[in-house]
């Protein structure tokens, strides 16, 4: 189970609603207790797709590194990635799927018309073939 | 000895330790006492070859080693190791199913039929399904509109829109593979909807004999999920786009001029669309169309068939969609290119805040008349124009006046008007100065729009008795000579 508390969370929807049409991209920080993640804080990172980004997103892995040193500053890890899918629903789509990495949660966020819709969580497997779906409360 | 920052997730086999430092005096050799020191951890950074995995980068201090001497690269006392995943995504590819309809049964005719791409796993029963399903819109039943006309409806998609007014002639066959001599005459609507029945008599076809204006387009478009733009025109291709993200729905674009093609899909899932690309149409008679500029005949085979691979890609939900990409085919070099598209974010009709929100004046927009091919029988004859008649009544009484040809030398070895000099619209304005203000000029070229123009030039230039032959030589075929072939 992954809990977003209020302040990240509307971060997050702010931030998606801010990069509608393109997608936007992020860290999520926080605490784990064996399966249970809770997230603190929401760090925007860059979206660095070359291309269109209205489908795409990519982390540069030194904006993680530096997402790394600021949690263990506050005490806290990176538990997680977050991303939007303008005008589409929140599913794991293959590419997030075949670029994702099984050490975190992915949550997505849909935003339609520019307006939040709904959110999954999701953990990618180890060979990156499937993602579960993870309960998600915020 | 280093230290290797152990990200959150991977402390569960680290007895919970975010840091470990290991012996060790490259990047290599650290990794290796880590994976040695915690036999769990090695495999969520190595493969069973021992690589590491493909979204695992090892940063030095702030430095990935790819840019450095990769494994070997040293590691000192007070270097830090760190491991930082490649992350990447988005919501392309997986596609949301188009149609809404209910997945359609096949007959076992149909299964017998489509056997070839039921034994495709990409495609299967389900993926025929939706091809059956599937509703498009083919805008232009031509050049791009044959091989798709053909092909999409032996492909197995269950209903196809045509739109097209026209009626086949002589000079489309070179390349509207769709039609036959006997054909010549008859509505390429009916024409092509023969065609497509006779290969496969599964499918239904919607003819639509009309021109696409800002009045009908949204009616025609919304019933069809996917629409295919194979028309040769600007105000058309601004119409098909606009509608289309007004509608939500992809538009599969293609352009084809002389020995090149382009190709892309346009408005599809929040990607870019034709005015992210082109804002402004281009200035008029800048781009010829087919008609003036000429196409070889097999290039709108290719991009037409690139079209229709997209549309069948878009309905099956497989494979990278044509997005965000413009693909420049050059049939001379035989070579593609790619250029990335990017979406506008200030576009009027698809950015953050739009400007155009309903259906426009294409033809006031592109700054072009709105019955530009009226045939030439039916063409008035306005000030400043003349009829081939009184051209040839002119030639016969023998007048003093000078006759212009503004067309280039190869169309002029086709066919010519006897007594006309030959100066191409290219380089017209550097003869002016060689005509008499005075004299009676009289321009012609293939149908009216080149001489047009330099009529014009002519008449900025202060000359007073200029006129244009209304409808060219084409024409003057028609009701002069005959034996004048047409092109």
């Amino acid at each position: 189970m992954i809990r977003i508390e209020p302040g990240p969370w509307k971060a997050m929807l702010a931030h998606a609603a801010e990069i509608y049409p393109n997608e936007c991209c992020g860290a999520m920080l926080g605490v784990t207790d064996g399966d249970d993640k809770t997230v603190r804080e929401a760090l925007r990172l860059d979206n660095a797709f070359a291309g269109a980004q209205a489908a795409r997103y990519e982390l540069r892995p030194e904006d993680l590194l530096a997402a790394d040193s600021a949690a263990r500053a506050h005490d806290l890890d990176v538990i997680g990635i977050y991303h939007s899918h303008p005008d589409c629903d929140a599913y794991f789509s293959k590419t997030d799927l075949e670029n994702s990495c099984p050490w975190y949660s992915f949550v997505v966020l849909s935003v339609q018309k520019g307006e939040f819709h709904h959110a999954n969580s999701w953990l990618p497997n180890f060979d990156r073939t499937e993602a579960a779906r993870e309960e998600l409360q915020y | 000895m280093p230290k290797i920052l152990i990200p959150t997730p991977l402390r569960q086999y680290t007895a919970k330790e975010n840091a470990v430092t290991v012996s060790g005096g490259t990047v290599g050799e650290a990794l290796d006492a880590l994976a040695g020191r915690f036999p769990d951890l090695r495999k969520q950074i190595f493969t069973d070859e021992g690589k590491l995995r493909s979204f695992v980068n090892v940063y030095l201090n702030d430095e990935d080693i790819r840019y450095l001497g990769k494994a070997a690269t040293p590691a000192a006392e007070s270097d830090t190791i760190s491991l930082v995943p490649s992350i990447a995504g988005g919501a392309a590819l997986t596609a949301p199913p188009l149609s809404k309809e209910a997945a359609p049964a096949l007959s076992n005719e149909e299964i017998l039929r489509y056997s070839r791409h039921l034994i495709i796993p990409e495609v299967g029963m389900e993926g025929q399904q939706k091809l059956k399903a599937a509703k498009v819109l083919l805008v232009g039943a031509g050049g791009l509109g044959a091989p798709l006309g053909l092909y999409l409806a032996a492909a197995g998609v269950g209903r196809i829109g045509l739109v097209d007014f026209d009626v086949v002639d002589f000079t489309n066959l070179q390349r509207q593979v769709i039609h036959s001599t006997k054909d010549v005459g008859r509505k390429k609507l009916d024409s092509a909807a023969e065609k497509m029945l006779a290969i496969n008599p599964h499918i239904s076809i919607d003819r639509h004999e009309v021109a696409l204006t800002s009045e009908n387009a949204l009616e025609i478009l919304k019933d069809y999920d996917i629409v295919v733009d194979g028309t040769d025109n600007f105000p058309t291709r601004y119409l098909v786009n606009d509608a289309c993200v007004l509608l939500g729905k992809p538009n599969v674009y293609g352009s084809i001029f002389r020995f090149e093609g382009q190709a892309t899909v346009f408005a599809y899932q929040g990607g870019p669309c034709y005015r992210c690309l082109y804002p402004e149409p281009p200035p008029p008679g800048l781009v010829p169309s087919c008609a003036e500029g000429g196409v070889l005949g097999v290039l709108p085979g290719t991009i037409g068939l690139i079209q229709a691979t997209e549309t069948v890609k878009l309905i099956l939900g497989i494979g990278e969609p044509l997005v965000g990409r413009l693909l420049l085919y050059d049939a001379l070099g035989m070579r593609f290119r790619e250029l990335k598209l990017r979406k506008n974010p200030e576009c009027p009709v698809c950015g953050a805040h739009p400007t155009v929100s309903r259906l426009i004046d294409y033809h006031q927009f592109c700054g072009v008349p709105r019955h530009e091919a009226a045939p030439a029988q039916e063409a008035k004859v306005n000030d400043g124009e003349i009829d081939v008649m009184e051209l040839k009544q002119k030639l016969d009484r023998g007048d003093q006046f000078v006759l212009i040809d503004v067309r280039e030398p190869h169309e002029h070895r086709i066919a010519s008007i006897p007594g006309a000099r030959l100066i191409p619209l290219g380089e017209f304005s550097k003869h002016v100065g060689e005509f008499d203000k005075d004299g009676d000029i009289v321009i012609h070229c293939k149908s009216g729009g080149r001489s047009a123009r330099a009529c014009g030039i002519l008449r900025q230039a202060g000359f007073a008795h200029v006129r244009n032959v209304v409808g060219g030589i084409l024409a003057w075929s028609d009701k002069v000579d005959p034996s004048v072939p047409k092109y």
